[in-house]
């Protein structure tokens, strides 16, 4: 479904002013951007976040290793539905493609939006990577009204991953 | 908030109701029972027992493959 939308995808070293969180037992590591900052999240996982001045939520990162069914082959459809049972409203699939070149590996990618139980919109890039040894999910997000200015270094984050 | 699995608990109870008073299977396969194939394989804590992540509170959908 439009995988040209993922055209940018494509591996890119990560950017001098960038740190990373290396994930607990794992080769994978999350890139984070300058002015972000790392946030509390499930064991195993790593989550990095941008917050307004109001505290509201401006950008998100968060890289967690493979657990249940997900595969590069049903990406797709396990995202989407994922984010439903996870009790988000209008879930909205707008783009996917497989077979994504990543600097350790392949991957697949959606482009999503939707609304949480607590009202709040979201558009996301949720992409699972297989490495050398890991498969890993890496999830950019950032509020509609935040796209445009956060975009950028959202695709950059999902261009630097590595697993 | 009631937890995801006891809605679908009760999303199941609502099923099996429904079957006892007849409805064609017909009806069920309209249903979106596929999704709940995915879930509950992780080790990782859940439900905010250990699990405070922000999929859980209002803020983004992390990446677990669980609920």
């Amino acid at each position: 479904m439009r995988p040209q939308s993922f055209a940018w995808v494509r591996p890119s070293p990560l950017p001098p002013s960038w740190s990373s969180l290396a994930l607990p037992d794992s080769p994978a590591s999350l890139p984070v951007p300058a002015g972000w900052h790392r946030a509390h999240g499930d064991p195993g996982t790593m989550t990095a976040e941008l917050r307004g001045p109001g505290g509201e939520i401006e950008g998100y990162l968060n890289a967690t290793p493979q657990q249940g069914e997900e595969t590069l082959e049903n990406w797709g459809e396990f995202r989407v539905e994922h984010n439903r049972d996870e009790e988000e409203r209008d879930v909205e699939l707008l783009a996917s493609a497989p077979g994504l070149a990543f600097a350790t590996g392949t991957g697949s990618c959606v482009l999503d939006s939707y609304l949480t139980s607590s009202e709040r919109p979201y558009r996301e890039i949720a992409c699972i990577v297989a490495g050398p040894s890991a498969t890993t999910v890496i999830v950019a997000a950032a509020p509609p009204r935040r796209w445009d200015a956060e975009g950028a270094v959202l695709r950059r984050a999902i261009q630097s991953f590595t697993t | 908030m009631l937890p995801a699995q006891a809605k679908k608990a009760a999303a199941s109870l609502a099923v099996m109701a429904l079957v006892a008073g007849g409805a064609t299977s017909a009806a069920l396969a309209g249903g979106h029972h596929h999704r709940h194939h995915h879930h509950h394989h992780s080790g990782i804590p859940q439900h905010n027992g250990g699990d405070h992540d922000a999929d859980n509170n209002g803020g983004p959908s992390d990446g677990d493959g669980n609920i």
